[in-house]
């Protein structure tokens, strides 16, 4: 068909990567490559504690004795570890004591991202447009965290991860590393020796955070990594709803993004996940660049009736390998799992979700909405497993697959294991392409076939949608629109 | 990487384990320690199998050894009725057996084949060459009745014409361990491929029903369902790809696969894989995993049905829809009364 | 309005239209009667571009312009409606979404401006009543579990929404019942207007007795084999359409 075939050169008409900018301001890097003397740069400049550092050398000294992990329906060149930096950060002080310090550059550069900064613009917005607070995450440091005083107010910690240790040693001795350990995996392990800032929150029992939290990544330094650990307690009957954005400039090297997320949830909390991520992908035609996005998430649903939701959109980076997950431990507790992930151009991802069901009516659903276009390869992963304790569990999973165009590829790889007489579990997966009858039908109704797409692409994925957090989920439509539909209008 | 290697060399690097992905729910290299002795020669007159009372051809292969030859070949434009029976007699030994099988342009076949264990415990590994040429239409049906203590590997490798048909049944019990792998190319060009299985395991047995399809070529039908029913300890696997090649545009796969969890203590595990590399197909696989509709055992009860005889008829109404897949009426009679009677012996 | 001449189409290398004229003036209801197979649907697909209907020769113009060399959508914006047969199903998207925007797509490339919310939701609010149509249905996804006379009855609001100058219906009554044929008769019979015109295509006299034409056309073998008024329907209707099996 005369549509699919135009349309299927739109979306190889990639319309360029938005947040490919550069932004040049002097900046402070660790001596390239890794060794125990890079890890000490790291943990001095953060004026960590000692149990930090020990922590820190211990996780190197077993990330040294492990393999590289092959599983995946991704390929790539081998990673050079000595070819990279492993902190960057802005010329300053360890963090700025106000937003007046931040270097303009940098202000500038969440500007054109479209990410507010001062508390002021925010609250100077329309009435009724919901506030959240940002903690801005540049390369290896935080810039500035919004907000904090009024989150303070009702109890709730939200700040850089550096800022964590320092302030609140207790809590993050107590919870670091419980979900994900040191040596869960490999990826991990070396976030666990390198990690740079990310976000600390701590939602006190009781408590509902006034507002959304969010954490903006930005890699700006070339040859660089970004480590970023971020850590989410909710504890007994609080609830917060967290959303992280990604972006990274146009470059021609691969650059490595590891992070580790770690989400605990005690009795009766609820804790909400949301990522948008747009990495530079890299070059659509050539392959070349992009970000390896090779990320560990998981949460501990640890108390009784407690929610973990996970609600990703995933178009960027090169190679995407994340699998945010769920520990259902605690009795009644509730996995969600929703995901977007679009892959156009050369780009690869392998994502999906694991649903581990230890205590007894425990819940989880998973909707995984994949899109391949150009000569990219999507892949969702996932797991279901209901251990004997876990008497009553239900799963529901669906998981469907969108082809655009010959030469992309979409796979789906679920694996089931059950171990409990009385647990209910249901999984369908489709793969199709965008359907010629259903474009045509909408163009004898007057859409241009590129509106059509969209119109269709946008019902696919609507479930997904739905759970994002309404500010960013017309943001996340805006750019599904664009990782696919090149030139709209 | 097999058991047929391991068996053959004696080397016990050879066998698969839960460490290769495709074997990780059934591993051999943990329940097979030290490589057994070969199985004796056995020309012991034996009862009827699962499928005597048909007509037709019979083929026997006691502990690998046949006196028919390893090659089935069946003419051109002919049509048989053949019953391959693969017998292992000796407890504590183990035997392989590599056979053949060739359909010619139009012929048919009705392979009735069932692999019996007179014996408890024995190693048994059996490849099977299914070579269908333009045209040909086989129809395999498989009833595998181990014995509890065996290890069994049962693995086909078809390979098939433009126009031609495969449709496969198995029905299984299970063993000690026990995998019965189908990988076949799907040449598209209007060729049909029905692949069911079910599975009704107790105690400790264990069965793996794994498929592979591969779509070369465009315009290919795949339709599976298989159903399972798990008791006690035992454990269920079933794992089923189905890879559509770029090019194999218009190709159309389904994959269904039911599991019953009649105890805390059994298992079940599953992996149903769509690999697509083409844009133009509908492939999807469903997969549901749990215990009985209780709401529709109560509605029974409710019209004066004792507990047990409602669960009793839900199973088999469940087991059932795949029996009805058998095109060949006699032997879709004959596998219903193997399934009575394995469930009686339960 | 519509002028079809010597229209001749293949799909997938068969000839189905075989030299097709057919005039449609402004203002009048005209109906396609014939047998099974004889073109009807691939008639109204080729007049609205469904891809795979390729047409070999003829002209089919729309107030004097080439209809064929338009896309499916222009045609649409132009003012053709078709009301398919079997209505598709579109997951994901609400009857109303569907709708709204399908309406301004068209206006904006007719140079028009977007049709308010309110202006909308009032209108096809209205409309729905007319069609006795329950409006929580148009917040589903459009025809998702819709039963057949729910699909067709969409299918005439949608035509009441766009008010298109050529409505082509295709099959309209099949799988209705008595009633549900005539709230939808009624919903087109009141898009029946001096610039409006519209082309009904149906195997069945039953539809004419609600719609009834200005002229009636016999399709056969590809080509319009007799015209008459709506004499003809009845006459059809009761001798069949074995006179005309030869015609071809």
């Amino acid at each position: 068909m005369v549509a699919v075939k135009k349309t299927v050169q739109q979306v190889e008409n990639l319309e360029k990567y938005q947040h490919g900018f550069v932004t040049s301001i002097e900046q402070d890097f660790a001596p390239k490559g890794l060794s125990a003397d890079t890890i000490a740069f790291i943990s001095e400049k953060k004026g960590e504690p000692k149990w930090m550092l020990d922590w820190r050398m211990a996780a190197y000294e077993r990330w040294l004795a492990l393999n590289e992990p092959d599983w995946a329906k991704v390929s790539f060149p081998k990673i050079d570890f000595q070819d990279s930096y492993y902190y960057a950060a802005p010329k300053e002080r360890t963090g700025p004591a106000s937003l007046d310090e931040v270097d303009p550059e940098i202000l500038e550069t969440y500007a054109k991202l479209g990410i507010p900064l001062r508390e002021q613009e925010v609250l100077a917005g329309v009435i009724g447009s919901p506030r959240y607070a940002v903690d801005a995450v540049f390369d290896s440091v935080s810039v500035v965290t919004t907000f904090k005083k009024e989150l303070a107010a009702v109890g709730v910690i939200f700040c850089p991860m550096s800022e964590a240790i320092r302030e609140h040693p207790e809590l993050v001795q107590k919870y670091l590393g419980t979900v994900v350990p040191v040596s869960d995996n490999y990826y991990a392990c070396l976030n666990s020796a390198v990690f740079s800032d990310g976000s600390f929150v701590y939602i006190p029992p009781g408590v509902r955070c006034p507002m959304e939290l969010s954490t903006y990544f930005r890699i700006n330094a070339a040859e660089s990594g970004q480590f970023e650990r971020t850590l989410i307690i909710a504890d007994a009957g609080s609830y917060v709803s967290y959303l992280e954005g990604c972006t990274a400039p146009m470059r021609d090297e691969n650059q490595l993004h590891a992070a580790v997320v770690e989400l605990v949830a005690l009795d009766d909390a609820e804790i909400k996940y949301s990522t948008v991520q747009n990495w530079y992908p890299g070059d659509p035609e050539t392959g070349r660049g992009g970000i390896y996005n090779f990320v560990t998430k998981r949460a501990d649903c640890r108390g009784a009736r407690s929610k973990v939701s996970w609600t990703q959109v995933e178009t960027g980076s090169a190679i995407t390998w994340k699998y945010p997950s769920c520990i259902l431990r605690g009795e009644g507790s509730v996995g969600e799992f929703y995901s977007i992930a679009i892959t156009n151009g050369r780009q690869q991802a392998d994502t999906g979700t694991k649903m581990i069901h230890l205590g007894a009516n425990t819940r989880s659903r998973i909707i995984s909405k994949g899109i391949s276009a150009g000569r990219s390869s999507n892949t969702y992963r996932g797991l279901v497993s209901i251990h004997p304790k876990a008497g009553g569990a239900r799963n529901f999973t669906q998981c469907d697959s969108l082809l655009i165009g010959k030469t992309c590829a979409a796979h789906t790889v679920p694996y089931v294991e059950a171990r409990n007489g009385s647990c209910v579990l249901e999984h369908e997966a489709t793969t199709t392409r965008l359907s010629e009858d259903q474009l045509f039908y909408a163009m004898q109704r007057g859409f241009s076939q590129e509106e059509a797409v969209q119109l269709l692409v946008n019902g696919f994925v609507k479930e997904v949608l739905q759970e994002l957090p309404m500010e960013f989920a017309v943001e996340a439509q805006k750019l599904v629109a664009i990782s696919l539909e090149g030139s709209v209008g | 990487m097999s058991l047929s290697n391991a068996l053959l060399t004696g080397d016990l690097n050879q066998l698969p384990g839960r460490r290769d992905e495709d074997w990780r729910w059934t591993d051999l290299r943990g329940v097979i320690k030290t490589a057994p002795p070969r199985s004796p020669i056995d020309d012991r007159v034996l009862a009827a199998g699962p499928f005597g009372s048909l007509e037709g051809q019979e083929i026997l292969i006691i502990n690998g050894q046949s006196s028919a030859g390893l090659e089935l070949v069946i003419a051109p434009d002919t049509r048989q009725v053949v019953r391959l029976r693969l017998v292992s007699t000796t407890d504590g030994t183990s035997h392989t057996v590599a056979f053949k099988v060739k359909l010619g342009a139009g012929a048919e076949l009705v392979l009735l084949e069932s692999h019996e264990g007179l014996a408890d415990g024995y190693i048994s590994s059996v490849d099977l060459d299914f070579d269908l040429a333009e045209g040909g239409r086989l129809e395999r049906i498989v009833i595998a009745d181990d014995g509890a203590h065996a290890i069994s590997v049962n693995r086909s490798h078809v390979v098939m014409g433009p126009k031609s048909s495969f449709s496969q049944s198995v029905l299984t019990r299970g063993a000690r361990r026990q995998r019965i792998e189908t990988v076949l190319v799907h040449p598209g060009a209007e060729a049909q491929v029905e692949m069911n299985g079910v599975y009704l395991l107790d105690g400790q047995r264990h069965a793996d029903i794994t498929t592979s399809v591969e779509h070369a070529g465009p315009g290919g039908v795949t339709r599976q369902l298989t159903k399972g029913v798990v008791r006690d300890q035992s454990r269920g696997v079933f794992q089923g790809r189905i890879l559509v090649d770029a090019g194999a545009d218009q190709t159309e796969a389904k994959m269904g696969h039911h599991a019953l969890i009649l105890s805390d203590r059994a298992e079940v595990d599953a992996r149903p894989e769509l690999l697509i590399h083409a844009d133009d197909v509908q492939c999807a696989h469903g997969n549901t995993i749990g215990a009985l509709d209780e709401e529709a055992l109560f509605y029974m009860c409710q019209r004066g049905l004792p507990e047990e005889e409602a669960r009793s008829l839900l199973i088999a109404a469940f087991v059932d829809e795949v029996v009805c897949l058998i095109r060949d009426s006699a032997a879709q009679d004959c596998t219903r009364t193997w399934i009575s009677d394995a469930r009686g012996r339960t | 309005m519509l002028k079809i001449e010597g229209l001749r189409a293949e799909v997938g290398g068969t000839e189905i239209l075989k030299g097709l004229t057919l005039e449609v003036p402004t203002g009048e209801v005209h109906a396609i009667m014939g047998p099974n197979g004889a073109g009807k649907s691939t008639l109204s697909y080729v007049l609205t571009g469904r891809p795979g209907y390729e047409v070999t020769a003829g002209s089919a113009e729309l107030d004097g312009e080439d209809l064929l060399a338009l896309l499916p959508n222009e045609r649409a914006a132009k003012g053709m409606f078709l009301s398919f047969q079997y209505p598709l199903e579109i997951p994901g998207v609400p009857a109303l979404t569907f709708i709204r925007t399908a309406l301004n797509a068209q206006r904006k490339a007719r140079g028009e401006a977007d049709v308010t919310a309110p202006e909308f939701m009032k209108l096809v609010r209205l409309r729905a009543g007319e069609l006795k149509m329950d409006f929580d249905m148009l917040k589903r996804a459009l025809n998702v579990g819709f039963s057949g006379g729910e699909k067709k009855r969409m299918e005439i609001l949608q035509m009441a929404m766009l008010s298109p100058r050529l409505s082509i219906l295709d099959e309209t009554d099949s799988g209705l019942d008595i009633d549900a044929l005539r709230i939808v008769s009624e919903g087109v019979n009141a898009l029946r207007g001096p610039d409006r015109s519209m082309l009904v295509i149906t195997h069945y006299q039953r539809l004419l007795d609600y719609i009834r034409p200005d002229r009636v056309h016999v399709l056969a073998g590809g080509r319009i084999v007799a015209s008459g008024g709506p004499e003809l329907a009845l006459e059809l209707e009761r001798e069949g359409y074995d006179k005309y099996a030869g015609a071809a």
